[in-house]
């Protein structure tokens, strides 16, 4: 058990296991909070108070334990724990603590020790002996704390010499003599106030016992007794005692050692496993007094706390996770996400909706629902692109602008809902581009400005693409949507488009383009896009790639809409409630699609595929949503003459990049119609239309 | 469940008070270590545990930032080292380090949901919490099933009402409704603070012993 003097036979010498500070969340709340209101930059000492529990299991450390009651003085002791009284040093400053004299602290705390004991005031109240300190430093911008303790135990220059070594009460004693034990030192207890006894004096005749406070050791034993030393032992090692004996040792060197040359010292361990208390694992040893004068000065001192690692230095400990309110709204919001993944659908793939980085192209009712809803599911990176203001009647529809938006003009919608993404939840990137979107059939050759000005744009938006992996198509016109079709086309991204009639809406992903080669391959054996087909089992099956886009569904190429009004955009006036359901729902699809293996590939759910096992942990993954009165999943085909997404198209675009663009949007739209081919196709449908007639436009 | 016996499951702020005493009482004669904690000047209180587990981990285990390190490793007791490798009355640690936990459990009543609520947390010595995901790892594996069947789906982060920190909660808002399963099949005398929590708390790594079912 005890270390043998290597240079010489002497006797082992007893060994003390330290204690461990264990401080639990609530006492670095606290701190913040007194360092906040109370501290500020005061560096003086602070009363504080910690205790050590009795009754561990085996294996446990050691520990000095402070919560968050720590700073109030009054706090009651929990029960079988023992207080201890510390002083905290709270720095300002790092470098303050890396300063701080911890010799100077230490030998500061180990007179008063000395003082205590050599006046007789810890006989008195042996609370005196346990004494720590605590220097801390609290960088509360990164809610990082630095701390180190300090247990001060006075060392006698020798050690202290073990005559008989340890045993457990229960080979000590019989049966009958531990329950009576146990009986006289909780009547002791009790005659005493209640709470546990860190020291006590213990007296035994036969099976019977009493115990005594240390003072009283004159009258409590005659010449001819033993002394034995009673401790409340907060160690659990067989043959150790904890740090509570070393202090009260010296104390009974300094006030006993005329009268006694040793000392028997029980270890008293207390512990209640499965409703039965047991006191037999306490132990029982006997050591040699030490010579300890009046006279002498203080002797030294140890105690400063080993880290983690063992070596001689502080602590630090980062609880950003549980105190910054940012990271604390980051990890609510992961596990709201978590626990529905857990409970519901153990096979969601979180990270990768997460990860996800949206564009959303127009920052108006579908903007702001789709936005909110993407953070519902935790997506850290939300772009918004528009060029409008925020006007009055905009709020009560807009979920992310308030009336204060509106005034002095308006805010630009896409800045002001990026900033308020930020306000909503700060563990967003939310980015805003107050930038306009070229059209078909917009002019931009006013001027050599206005084209560089689009040619920019284009840019731009070319860029923004680029960085992101699903474009949402939440703009009011429709032909705002030819070109980020056209981009997202040619850069194979996820397209999500969501757009409103007056009471009835669409959601849609387009289809997701595969290289040029197998495109080209399919494209002859492709469906054109006529309609007739629908609800055949031709459309089941349809893969991702031969989806159309938003484009394919019209025989019109998008063109000035405030001229030539297609069927489904005539009205920019929806029902207010349409938005909302059509934003959540885009995001809804836009999750399902990245939860299916091969993502925008994925072969399109139909309404009839209800019945069937679903394609995802999510169910289904239609190509089409579009609700009006009854809800069906159409599905089409990409159609080869499609002014948007047609393999034409984007290789005239991707040739000729802005050139082409620039033609298209100075011309009318039959540039388009000419060139995938529909004008002609247009010319024989109205020839066909003589005889058939059933052409369902 | 019909909604009649279900509002006989509702627990009145009187009646949480009793059986929370009657349940400290018998801690008490086991030594559970359960408490009553008031907070200064307060009538509010809250039922407390704190328990320890420990796990034999490799020394060198810490996941610390390095740069901390560093800062940390510039911090000494200025040259005076030898006064503390000197001292041979200490016994000297060995290199496995047990890792310790350190378990909060506290019990509050909910008025507006007229239940009783489990709050907990988990920490190291330091006080680093335990995230959600590392508490239930350490749930023994018999207890798995449970945590996907049972009422567990409503774990959120909330600060506790009365220490103001985050903490875990079960959120109480189906506790009547398992309760009426439980009282109602089994002894409806019982004290409803033990049956509650010897259903919610072994999911969270809190159990209780059988001889709380016995008495009261
Ligand atoms: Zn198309």
């Amino acid at each position: 058990m005890a270390s043998q003097s290597p240079d010489t036979g002497d006797k082992p010498k007893l060994q003390f296991v330290p204690f461990a500070s264990a401080l639990d969340a609530g006492f670095w709340h606290q701190l913040t909070q007194k360092k906040l209101n109370e501290y500020r930059l005061d560096e003086s000492a602070k009363p504080i108070k910690g205790y050590y529990y009795n009754g561990d299991p085996a294996g446990l450390p050691t520990r000095l334990t402070l919560e968050f009651s720590a700073f109030d003085m009054s706090a009651p002791t929990p029960a079988r724990c023992c207080p201890a009284l510390g002083s905290l040093y709270n720095t300002n400053t790092l470098d303050s603590f890396k300063k701080f004299d911890k010799k100077a602290l230490l030998d500061q705390a180990a007179n008063e020790i000395w003082e205590a004991i050599k006046s007789g005031a810890a006989l008195e109240n042996p609370v005196l002996l346990n004494k720590f300190l605590l220097l801390t430093f609290a960088d509360l911008k990164k809610y990082h704390f630095y701390y180190w303790f300090c247990f001060p135990a006075l060392c006698l220059s020798d050690g202290i010499e073990l005559i008989k070594p340890p045993v457990s009460l229960g080979e000590k004693f019989s049966k009958t003599q531990v329950i009576e034990f146990q009986k006289a030192y909780d009547s002791f207890c009790q005659a005493e106030g209640g709470a546990p006894h860190p020291y006590f004096l213990i007296g035994n005749s036969g099976d019977s016992f009493s115990m005594a406070p240390l003072q009283k050791l004159e009258e409590f034993y005659t010449e001819k007794d033993k002394v034995t030393l009673g401790v409340y032992d907060p160690c659990t090692l067989a043959q150790y005692p904890g740090w509570p004996l070393r202090n009260v040792l010296v104390l009974a060197a300094l006030h006993w050692g005329s009268r006694v040359q040793s000392i028997e010292v029980l270890c008293l361990r207390d512990r209640t496993l499965q409703g039965e208390r047991d006191i037999k694992h306490s132990i029982s040893f006997e050591i040699k007094l030490p010579q300890v004068a009046q006279s002498q000065a203080c002797p030294k001192a140890v105690g400063w706390e080993k880290n983690q690692k063992g070596g001689m230095g502080p602590r630090m400990v980062n609880l950003s996770e549980c105190m910054d309110p940012k990271r604390l709204a980051e990890s609510s919001v992961d596990l709201n996400l978590k626990l529905m993944r857990w409970r519901l659908v153990p096979t969601l793939d979180l990270e990768k909706v997460i990860s996800t980085k949206c564009l959303l192209l127009g920052a108006g009712t579908l903007g702001c629902n789709v936005a909110r809803t993407l953070m519902g599911w935790g997506v850290r990176h939300v772009t918004f692109v528009d060029n409008a203001k925020i006007s009055y009647s905009n709020p009560v529809r807009q979920p992310l602008y308030e009336f204060e938006d509106c005034l002095g003009g308006g805010k630009s919608k896409a800045l002001a809902a990026a900033e308020k993404l930020q306000r909503i939840f700060p563990g967003v990137t939310a980015k805003g581009f107050n930038m306009s979107i070229p059209m078909p059939g917009h002019p931009v050759n006013f001027s050599e400005e206005t084209m560089d000005q689009a040619a920019k744009e284009v840019e731009n938006l070319e860029a923004l693409v680029a960085e992101h992996d699903v474009v949402f198509l939440l703009m009011d016109t429709r032909e705002s949507r030819w070109l980020p079709t056209v981009i997202a086309a040619s850069q194979k991204k996820l397209v999500i488009n969501a757009a409103l009639g007056f009471d009835t809406f669409v959601v849609m992903r387009h289809g997701l383009k595969k290289g040029k080669q197998e495109e080209a391959n399919d494209s002859h054996s492709g469906v054109p896009g006529s309609s007739d087909l629908l609800g055949s089992s031709l459309f089941s099956n349809i893969p991702g790639y031969k989806l159309g886009c938003y484009f394919c569904n019209d025989v019109v190429a998008p063109g000035d809409s405030t001229r030539d009004r297609t069927l489904d955009q005539q009205c920019t006036v929806s029902r207010p409630g349409l938005s909302m359901i059509a934003g959540a729902l885009a995001v809804e699809l836009m999750v399902s699609v990245l939860q299916h293996p091969e993502g925008g590939y994925a072969v399109a759910s139909s309404s009839d595929d209800r019945m069937n096992e679903p394609p995802t942990s999510l169910g289904l993954v239609p190509h089409q949503v579009l609700v009006k009165v009854c809800n069906v999943l159409p599905v089409s085909l990409a159609f080869d003459k499609c002014t948007a997404c047609s393999l034409k198209v984007i290789d005239q675009y991707e040739k000729d990049g802005f050139q082409f663009l620039a033609k298209v949007f100075n011309s009318s739209h039959s540039f388009l119609e000419d060139l995938t081919g529909l004008t002609l196709l247009h010319q024989e449908t109205q020839a066909a239309e003589g005889y058939s007639g059933n052409m369902n436009v | 469940m019909d909604s009649e016996s279900r509002n006989n499951m509702i627990l009145g702020e009187e009646k949480f008070r009793y059986f929370c005493l009657e349940f400290l009482k018998h801690s008490q004669d086991i030594g559970d270590d359960w408490e009553w904690k008031n907070v200064q000047g307060e009538e509010e209180g809250y039922l407390s545990k704190t328990c320890y587990q420990t796990r034999v981990t490799k020394s060198d285990d810490g996941k610390k930032h390095e740069q901390e390190d560093e800062i940390l490793s510039t911090i000494t007791l200025e040259g005076d080292h030898e006064v503390e490798d000197d001292d041979n009355c200490v016994l000297p640690q060995g290199s496995l380090q047990s890792e310790v936990i350190n378990y909060e459990y506290h019990v509050l009543y909910s008025i507006s949901y007229q239940a009783p609520v489990l709050y907990f947390r988990a920490s190291f010595l330091d006080g680093t919490p335990l995230t959600l995901d590392a508490i239930w790892a350490k749930v023994h594996d018999s207890y798995k099933p449970r945590l996907l069947h049972g009422p567990w789906e409503t774990i959120t982060q909330q600060e506790h009402p009365i220490l103001g920190q985050p903490f875990f909660v079960l959120h109480p808002c189906r506790t009547n409704e398992f309760m009426s399963s439980i009282q109602g099949s089994a002894s409806r005398e019982g004290n409803y603070i033990t049956s509650w929590l010897s259903t919610v708390g072994p999911v969270v790594g809190l159990s209780l012993p059988l001889s709380y079912g016995r008495t009261v």
